[in-house]
């Protein structure tokens, strides 16, 4: 069993300071949903934690089984399990899905040890079904020219593939209508299970309809003030979240 | 031509009173009343003349005799450039007329054609008889003061450029020639060693000139001179915006206009320089213009083209100090017999500096527009930008454009991005304005208003709806 | 080049060992050769040697080392050498002909397949074609003005030019596999003259697959040219490999004929040479008529890489499209200058340019010179040219999948190529280009 822990986390972007001191712990099995308005600094504490160089942390922690990652550069903070599914995935020309996963793959091999190409795309056209992803797909360049519910599902394959320990989950949700939304969910649901901590980043509790929940915590102006469980995002959804902000303000 | 201009007889100057004024377009007489007078041709002892009419100190005078060295070295840059520059006759050009000496004409020898035009610009009546050239000198006094006047309580001194050099000494020299050297190129020489004229201004630390300082003709006559040398400094965050010129058809004696206008911004100041020129179709316009921006400051040259047989201009800055910001806008007009050769030159040369370019260019008839743009970054600089858009559009059938930029970068911490587009006047749209019963004259220029209409907006009210009823004028007779 | 520069006399030699002696021996050897060839190399020598070497200010060399482009210490090679017989390694792929040459001379043929031979399909050494079709040699080899600043050194290769590759297509024939020739030097400090002449005829189609290789890394002196004529409704699809010795100086000279409703696409890629300057001209002759110029350039070490092309629309509507990248590492300088004309009345052309640069180190320099001349109003012509680093939020998002800095790079800097070579249809042409890159470019 694996945790991934965050503790007292401060980021900053440029002057400004997005996160203001978070302490979390993921561990292996959970699924944990951070709700919160926009520009609550959700996201920033994501990228931060994936290692994006224009997040800095100035303060805290993040422990992946009680070792800091922080000195890690972002590609090793990925090899050591963490997974960043974005809300706005880069789109690479010129470098194809297949090319790029494999090189990813390769990337987890030990020096001289040569992927078995045939398993390889044994494993990517099963992943591909799962997600109802056409395996014309393999040959086209990373996210280029992929609508919002194509690039989602692309981030689900590569998380399929890449196997983490934890996923972070970006406004995974975002931009995908309701068949979309599904059928990420339904890929997110097979990968979880003992081996994978999953901390899912929305704005929305329509998500948590179809990707349940263990915890849910509510992020505002940069901290966590309210945790609990499936029925907070229920309780958000009906009363929004000013009445967590004056209850939040009132403490 | 004479090589002795103190013995240049009257019957010589009659023979041609202002040379290179194209004498077909109009039978003018002048009032022969010269006081002073170089006479026409180059050599040292015009520059001498030129240097003591206006008891300058022994440095200028030097310096005026070294540029003219330079000028004479220097071969024309046709290597690039057009070979219309041939055609300039430089010992056929009367190189300096003080002020009061200006030839004159009367308003009923202007052409009915200038004087429907401006009246269709609105040019109110005394500026007219000043541009048409019935009047040498505008009287502006009484504006003139009042500007001079408020901004003098701030410490702004502005002036014309030989009272600067007389009276302000200890800062003009400190700064001139030094954005634009002597050598630069054969036509800075040429302003180095003949220039007269000019503003010269400067605004000390911390002031935000409100309001533009105009060097529109409301200033004084010398100000559009042939060799019009303009020093404008702004010290540590001062502000000021600038501007010279104007749409009407400016009436211009002589063939050859060369100036030269340095900028220089400190620390966190702030200028910008608005152009509008118009020259009659007769004149090569070949100006310098360049501003070092210093760390944090910001230099932006909006400049508009139109008129002239040739118009070399590349307004630029050197980004010298860290996040410094240059801009260039440009518009070109080029009708019939006409060559806009405009441009931008940006040269970076600190950390983080940032320039932007934005060039759009018509050309009507047999017009052509062309578009030069240098962007330099050295070596081991950091998080430099630039960003070059030019578009151009083309009104008849074989109007012409070109476009050449150089863009040289080191290393690997920039963003440079050109991009450069031609397009015509859409038919569609042509069609869709006269269904709605405009006659195709006025769709062609409320289109050719449209293209232009982002750049437009940045400059001040008035100009911009001069600039409006100049493309309409412009437009009259491109189509059918 | 340092210590050559060195030794170099204050004023550059113009003709170096390429006198008139030279001529006269080279000419001597070329017993079977028609009067009318061994006139036009007579003019071509006068040329050349009446013409300088180019200068700081000429505009067609504005940014290029010039003191680099010198004559000295090359010398043409003697014409009693034996004919070379050993066939360099060329390009990967099945082939329809191939055709090698060592310092310009014939080394050897692959046969060509019964069936196109049937059909009239050449594929033979200049000097063959020379006995048997000299009226298309007399029509279309060098037959173009030299308009992008090397007309010296044209005049030079077609003075000294021994043998190259002549590939004529009948009317109607189409070729699915690609003709190869390989062009190899072996001499220290040699000069050679590749040539290749490609006619396709009307309604015709093939590829043509160009291979500069260098035996050793010495100085060499590759002067060569190519010339491409497209018939009416033909397709040609041209790919010329250089990967001559890092010390070579290289002037590569093209000229396409595009006539009516043909296509050309040519795609030059660049990984060899100290100094390599290519000049490409396309001639847009008649409507329908589109090239696509395509290059790909591996720029490193101290080397300087220096293109320019020539898009010129001489008739109404014509298509062109050009994308040239580069990727510069170490200390390498690279030169673009393109110039799109459209002369008056070529209405509803349709031009393209673009050129980018991706740069991978802090000492080294792109100079973009894209350039537009237009006289015609009803057209649609665009340009643009960038430079700028590896987009750092790519980079993360490789990295982010765990692929290391170095291995990230290095599939942007393929993927920042194959945008280009996704351009040619033949999936095998593709391939093999791109193995080709691979194994010359360790990033």
């Amino acid at each position: 069993m694996s945790s991934l822990e965050i503790r007292n986390l401060h980021v900053s972007t440029g002057d400004k300071e997005i996160v203001k001191g978070v302490s979390l712990t993921i561990n292996s099995g959970e699924v944990h949903a951070i709700m919160g308005p926009n520009g609550a600094g959700k996201s920033s504490m994501a990228k931060a934690i994936a290692g994006h160089p224009d997040y800095l942390i100035t303060e805290g922690e993040v422990l992946l089984d009680a070792k800091s990652v922080l000195e890690m550069e972002s590609d090793e903070r990925a090899r050591a399990g963490i997974f960043l599914a974005f809300q706005y995935p880069s789109e690479v020309p010129g470098v194809s899905i297949a090319n790029f996963l494999r090189a990813a793959i390769q990337a987890r091999m030990a020096e001289g040890e040569e992927i078995d190409a045939a398993a390889y795309y044994k494993r990517l056209y099963e992943k591909m079904d799962l997600l109802k992803i056409d395996r014309k797909f393999t040959s086209r360049s990373v996210n280029e020219g992929f609508s919002g519910g194509e690039k989602k599902r692309s981030e689900i394959l590569q998380m399929a593939m890449l196997e983490p320990r934890f996923a972070l989950m970006d406004e995974t949700d975002s931009g995908l209508d309701i068949d979309a939304l599904k059928i990420v969910a339904e890929g997110v649901n097979h990968l979880r299970g003992p081996n994978l901590g999953v901390l899912l980043i929305t704005h929305y509790q329509r998500l948590l309809n179809y990707i349940v929940p263990d915890h849910v915590h509510v992020m505002i102006d940069g901290r966590l003030v309210k945790s609990g469980d499936r029925t907070l995002a229920l309780e958000l959804e009906s009363k929004g979240y000013g009445w967590v902000k004056k209850e939040f303000a009132n403490a | 031509m004479s090589d002795t201009p103190e013995t240049d007889t009257l019957e010589a100057t009659m023979d041609n009173p202002v040379s290179g004024i194209d004498q077909s377009s109009g039978n003018f007489k002048y009032d022969m009343t010269y006081d002073f007078d170089a006479g026409t041709g180059l050599n040292e002892r015009t520059v001498d003349y030129i240097s003591s009419v206006k008891k300058e100190a022994r440095w200028l005078h030097d310096f005026r005799q070294s540029a003219l060295k330079v000028f004479e070295s220097k071969p024309l840059p046709t290597h690039w450039a057009t070979k219309d520059l041939e055609n300039i006759n430089f010992d056929k050009i009367r190189y300096y007329l003080s002020q009061g000496q200006k030839p004159k004409r009367t308003w009923a020898e202007v052409p009915d054609d200038i004087k429907a035009t401006f009246e269709r610009l609105g040019i109110p009546e005394q500026e007219r008889k000043f541009l048409a050239g019935v009047e040498a000198q505008f009287d502006s006094e009484a504006a003139y003061s009042n500007i001079k006047e408020a901004v003098a309580k701030q410490g702004v001194i502005f002036m014309n450029s030989t009272e600067g050099l007389r009276e302000h000494p200890e800062i003009f020299r400190k700064f001139f020639g030094k954005v634009i050297p002597t050598g630069d190129n054969k036509f800075s020489a040429l302003n180095s060693a003949v220039f007269s004229g000019g503003s010269f201004i400067y605004v000390p630390p911390g002031v935000k000139v409100s309001h533009p300082l105009q060097a529109y003709f409301r200033i004084n006559a010398e100000s559009f001179g042939q060799f019009e040398r303009t020093l404008i400094i702004a010290d540590e965050g001062a502000e000021l915006t600038y501007m010279e010129g104007c749409t009407a058809p400016k009436f211009s004696t002589a063939t050859l206009h060369s100036a030269v206008v340095e900028l220089v911004a400190l620390k966190g100041a702030k200028i910008q320089y608005i152009t509008v020129q118009n020259w009659s179709s007769n004149v090569f316009n070949l100006v310098t213009k360049r501003g070092l921006a210093h760390e944090d400051a910001e230099i932006k040259w909006i400049d508009c083209n139109i008129g002239s047989r040739l118009t070399m201009k590349y307004p630029g800055v050197v980004l010298k100090g860290r996040k410094s910001r240059g801009e260039v806008i440009s518009i070109a007009l080029a009708n019939d017999g006409q060559h806009q050769d405009t441009g931008a030159k940006m040269v970076h040369a600190a950390d983080e500096t940032t320039s932007t370019v934005v060039s759009k260019s018509i050309s009507v008839g047999q017009g052509r527009a062309t578009y030069r743009g240098v962007v330099h970054i050295p070596r081991h600089l950091k998080g430099c930008k630039n960003n070059t858009e030019c578009d151009a559009l083309l009104i008849n059938t074989n109007s012409r454009t070109d476009t050449y930029p150089a863009i040289t970068v080191r290393g690997d911490h920039h963003k440079v991005q050109h991009e450069a587009s031609v397009s015509k006047v859409s038919a569609e749209q042509i069609f869709y304005m006269q269904q709605r019963g405009l006659t195709e004259g006025q769709a062609m220029s409320l289109s050719v208003n449209g293209f232009i209409n982002d750049l437009a907006r940045q400059f001040p009210m008035e100009y911009s709806v001069e600039l409006k009823r100049l493309i309409d004028l412009e437009m009259e007779g491109s189509v059918g | 080049m340092v210590e050559q520069s060195a030794s170099m006399p204050a004023v550059a030699d113009p003709i170096g060992a390429f006198t008139e002696q030279a001529l006269e021996r080279h000419l001597a050897s070329l017993e079977k050769a028609p009067a009318f060839w061994l006139e036009r190399k007579r003019a071509a020598y006068a040329k050349f040697a009446s013409l300088p070497l180019p200068g700081r200010t000429d505009e067609a060399w504005r940014f290029s080392t010039v003191s680099g482009v010198s004559l000295d210490g090359f010398t043409p090679a003697a014409p009693a050498a034996a004919p070379a017989q050993r066939r360099p390694a060329g390009i990967d792929i099945a082939a329809a002909a191939t055709l090698a040459f060592v310092d310009g001379r014939p080394a050897q043929a692959g046969p060509i397949a019964p069936e196109l031979a049937q059909r009239g399909v050449v594929v033979s050494t200049l000097t063959q074609a020379l006995a048997e079709h000299p009226d298309l040699l007399r029509e279309h080899f060098m037959a173009q003005p030299q308009k992008l600043g090397s007309a010296k050194f044209a005049a030079l290769h077609e003075a000294f030019v021994e043998d190259g590759a002549f590939v004529f297509v009948p009317k109607g024939v189409e070729i699915d596999a690609p003709i190869v020739v390989v062009h190899a030097a072996s001499r220290p400090q040699g000069a050679l003259f590749p040539h290749t002449l490609v006619i396709a005829d009307d309604g015709s189609r093939v590829t043509v697959v160009d291979h500069f290789v260098s035996a050793g890394d010495t100085r060499q002196f590759a002067c060569g040219a190519n010339d491409l004529y497209a018939g009416h409704g033909a397709k040609i699809c041209y790919a010329a490999a250089q990967c001559w010795s890092t010390k070579a100086l290289s002037l590569q000279f093209n000229s396409t004929v595009v006539r009516r409703d043909a296509r050309v696409q040519s795609l030059n890629i660049h990984l060899g040479g100290g100094q390599a300057r290519h000049e490409s001209l396309s001639q847009l002759q008649a409507p329908g008529g589109f090239s696509e110029m395509l290059a790909v350039t591996v720029a490193s070490g101290a080397r300087e890489f220096d293109q320019r092309t020539l898009q010129i629309h001489q008739a109404p509507n014509t298509k062109s499209d050009l994308l040239y990248k580069n990727a510069l590492l170490d200390k390498a300088r690279t030169i673009f200058s393109g110039l799109i004309i459209v002369d008056p009345d070529a209405q509803k052309t349709d031009a393209y340019q673009r050129n980018a640069n991706l740069m991978l180190s802090d000492d080294a320099e792109s100079n973009a010179l894209p350039g537009l001349e237009i006289q015609a109003n009803d057209v649609r012509c665009t340009h643009g040219a960038t430079s700028s680093r590896i987009d750092p939020e790519q980079e993360f998002y490789l990295k982010s999948r765990g692929i290391p800095p170095k291995a990230a790079d290095e599939l942007l800097i393929f993927g920042f190529f194959e945008e280009v070579l996704n351009r040619l249809e033949s999936e095998e042409l593709h391939a093999a280009l791109r193995t080709l890159i691979r194994s010359r470019v360790r990033m």
